[in-house]
């Protein structure tokens, strides 16, 4: 079971729901419960509404700085979280790829997803031996103390390093990719979809030609 | 010599590790990482970026962390 502590996720909403894009980060967990997560940090990253993608050097920061603060690795840098857009938690193409280039060569991982309108996914990958993946239950432990919501220190921590990628920017300078990223994130094919609406306003329009 | 080694790797290792004298980034990229590429991994020392041959110093700070980690919903 994924464990988070009520600051964490009230955290973790906060971040969630500052911007209209997705946010990612890693776990901080305890060092007696590595399932059990005590806080999470940001790196710097570049999102847009269905896509977030980390800074390397942010990931590397985060690594030294979380070392110096004693902790180790497994404490930072097993359980990868990331937001959805809607209520659809399950992982994308994109995110599986992710994690098993990333996360496949660490004795176990977890990938923690949760969508805007609230449902969540979390699944172990254990990487030793035979290897075992297997979804597991997402449970606030409100018998942990809630040390109360730091928005001012939350939203600095936001501020500074999620950039947002603007959707407008993307369609209107970058139609081929758009294009791209739309279809092979959701197997949609855009072309279709522009043909049956060009034929639609040709039929409408030469309706119109008829009539004047 | 000593270095420190900070790897996300199998258990996940930040510690002090022994390497000969002489033994450049490559050398412990290969020894720890095997034949991953290279380019999975942001390598730095010392905080800093680094050749592959650059020599490795006493008490340097080698990391080896993940690079391209991105999702999508």
């Amino acid at each position: 079971m994924l464990r988070f502590s009520p600051t964490a996720w009230a955290k973790l909403l906060f971040l969630r729901d500052y911007g209209e894009t997705e946010v990612g980060g890693f776990a901080i967990t305890a060092s007696e419960d590595l399932l059990f997560v005590r806080d999470l940090k940001l790196v710097r990253q570049v999102c847009s509404w269905a896509h977030v993608a980390f800074e390397d050097e942010s990931v590397a920061d985060l690594f030294d700085e979380q070392v110096d603060a004693g902790l180790r690795p497994e404490q930072f840098g097993r359980i990868w979280m990331h937001t959805h857009p809607g209520n659809c938690p399950l992982p994308s193409q994109t995110d599986e790829q992710t994690f098993a280039r990333v996360f496949g060569q660490s004795e176990w991982a977890v990938m923690f997803i949760l969508a805007r309108g609230g449902k969540s996914y979390a699944r172990l990958q254990m990487n030793t031996g035979q290897g075992a993946s297997l979804r597991i239950p997402v449970e606030i432990d409100y018998s942990q103390s809630f040390t109360g919501c730091d928005h001012e220190s939350w939203e600095s921590e936001y501020l500074t390093h999620v950039q947002s990628h603007n959707s407008k920017t993307l369609f209107n300078n970058q139609d081929e990719d758009a294009i791209d990223f739309l279809e092979n994130e959701f197997r949609f094919d855009l072309w279709d979809e522009t043909d049956d609406f060009l034929s639609q306003t040709q039929r409408q329009e030469e309706r119109n030609d008829h009539d004047d | 010599m000593q270095v420190l080694l900070i790897n996300n790797d199998g258990g996940g290792f930040a510690d002090y590790i022994e390497v000969p004298d002489g033994a450049s980034v490559q050398d412990v990229f290969t020894e720890k990482v095997g034949n991953r590429p290279a380019s999975d991994y942001l390598i730095r020392v010392n905080r800093q970026p680094c050749a592959s041959q650059q020599i490795l110093q006493e008490g340097d700070r080698i990391s080896i962390t993940p690079t391209k980690i991105e999702g999508a919903g």
